[in-house]
């Protein structure tokens, strides 16, 4: 494909973390999260294979039109995949609220000493 | 798990982008990622704050952060509101792009039955002028990151700007802002048939009006008006012209700055603006004020709708409100927030016991509709509700 349009916005890029490296893997990450190239590309393969031993037509996923039902249980899977991606946010909050936050070597004390 | 977010799809016509399976799921994608941060990742910034970050700031300084300017200085620093602010940046780069593949692709030919549908136009108009100098304001940077901004042009008639916005919006409100991408004018027309039920304009004026989002519902409710929308950028108004036949909506689109209009003085019974203040610049916003006053007969009205300004505002929500200006490529939009508006309206003319101040209820309640309720950047919409100034003359 050609890429006719641009591709950043004028404009400098703010970066968040003190080492700039980081957003860009926070932007690798994502990226790679929303395209899963290579879960396209093997349902692709697998849509090929099934129009060739005539089993399914590629237009009719084209021509599919989800329920509503269909589109609600898509967007709640989305929604756990997300949690799965983001987890490691998550859990630092968890352990604020939970107040664990200990040090690693208090515990290995305790169970040394225990 | 919590229960399922809303699905509010947009609503197709002739000229919006069509996209293949992939680049609807990747489109999907970008959406389900915005909504899973105001759901999950957002919240956490205030409860580091609250928790942590203030408690600490008031141990050592004995008393709370004065301003946004304080808390920005401390939360710059924490690493979860690093993590959210790069994450949140990138769900909006990933937007733009994943709009522009399905343009791209077919970019000629999208352009070309654009072009033709204008040719053929039958109801409403469409005037460009190449002479108009984009002022400024608006190339300093490329406004919410768009790449080529809303005025770039990247060939003959080229609309795809509009193509690329139309999609976008809709991701980018996460569908709080309807099907139609229409909340805004749609809110303010239902304020007006609530609060002024005798009031039935003639002659609309939208300013700034991008693809026509909101002009459309201006069309729809008063139905013997002639309307009338402007903006500086010819992309945005070509694919808007385009939609708006096709919505059945007869707009008069004209490639104007809205500081400096043709419309002859006194000649608009209602004036109106979305989101247009805070894309200006201290001085464009007094001229475009001034010159709603000279277009405006008597007992005609403007009205803008904005975001709520930051005054009375605890310092850390206006924070993170605050959060496009500098994350998202809104230059004015901090300063267009903490302006006199009293002071804009009296220097134009009005009569300030005639000002509007207020917040509006959306239009758009659709009980599946989830909101945050809050005023937050990277949650347009959120708020369920819009903030409008403007003044009877």
């Amino acid at each position: 494909m050609d890429r006719v349009l641009k591709r950043k916005a004028k404009g400098e890029r703010p970066y968040f973390f003190e080492d700039p490296n980081v957003d860009k893997l926070v932007s690798m990450i994502m990226g790679l999260a929303g395209e899963t190239s290579v879960l396209m590309d093997r349902v692709d393969t697998i849509e090929q294979l099934l129009e060739k031993k005539g089993l399914l037509k590629i237009s009719e996923i084209e021509g599919y039109e989800p329920s509503t039902q269909v589109l609600e249980s898509r967007a709640n899977r989305r929604e756990i995949y997300l949690s799965e991606i983001l987890r490691i946010i998550e859990i630092e909050l968890e352990a604020e609220s939970l107040e664990d936050n200990a040090p690693y070597s208090s515990a290995v004390k305790e169970v040394e000493e225990g | 798990m919590s229960e399922n977010t809303s699905v509010t799809e947009q609503t197709n016509h002739r000229f919006l982008a069509s996209t293949n399976h992939d680049e609807k799921a990747r489109q999907d994608f970008v959406r389900s990622y915005k909504e899973y941060l105001v759901k999950n990742i957002h919240a956490g910034n205030r409860e580091r704050y609250e928790k942590t970050i203030k408690p600490k700031f008031e141990k050592s300084q004995n008393r709370e952060p004065g301003d946004r300017f304080e808390v920005r200085d401390l939360m710059v620093k924490d690493p979860y509101y690093q993590m959210f602010s790069s994450l949140l940046r990138t769900s909006q780069e990933m937007m733009w792009s994943s709009c522009q593949i399905p343009v791209e692709k077919r970019f000629t030919a999208l352009n070309e039955e654009i072009h033709l549908s204008n040719g053929e136009s039958n109801q409403g108009t469409l005037k460009l002028d190449e002479n108009l100098e984009v002022p400024r304001y608006h190339k300093a940077v490329d406004i919410h990151c768009q790449p080529g901004g809303y005025h770039s042009e990247f060939g003959e008639n080229d609309a795809s700007p509009g193509m690329v916005y139309d999609r976008a919006v809709h991701i980018y409100a996460m569908g709080q802002m309807g099907p139609f991408n229409d909340d805004m004018g749609a809110s303010i027309v239902l304020w007006l048939k609530e609060n002024h039920p005798d009031f039935k304009p003639l002659r609309i004026l939208d300013l700034g009006c991008s693809v026509g989002h909101s002009t459309v519902p201006y069309c729809k409710a008063f139905k013997n008006a002639e309307v009338h929308a402007v903006d500086v950028a010819a992309p945005m108004l070509r694919y808007a012209h385009a939609r708006a036949q096709d919505m059945e909506a007869p707009i008069h689109f004209s490639q104007q700055n809205a500081e400096k209009l043709d419309f002859p003085d006194g000649h608009f019974d209602l004036v109106v603006s979305h989101i247009l203040l805070h894309e200006t610049s201290g001085k464009a916003i007094q001229n475009i004020i001034s010159e709603c006053h000279r277009v405006l007969r008597k007992n005609g009205v403007m009205i803008h709708a904005e975001t709520p300004p930051y005054k009375g505002m605890s310092p850390f929500d206006a924070f993170m409100l605050d959060w496009d200006t500098r994350n998202n490529n809104e230059p004015f939009w901090s300063r267009s927030h903490e302006i006199d508006l009293d002071n804009l309206s009296k220097n134009s003319g009005f009569d300030l016991g005639k000002k509007i101040e207020t917040l509006i209820p959306s239009a758009f309640q659709i009980e599946k509709v989830k909101r945050s309720e809050v005023f937050q950047g990277g949650d347009f919409g959120g708020g369920g509700q819009w903030f409008i100034y403007g003044n009877w003359k």
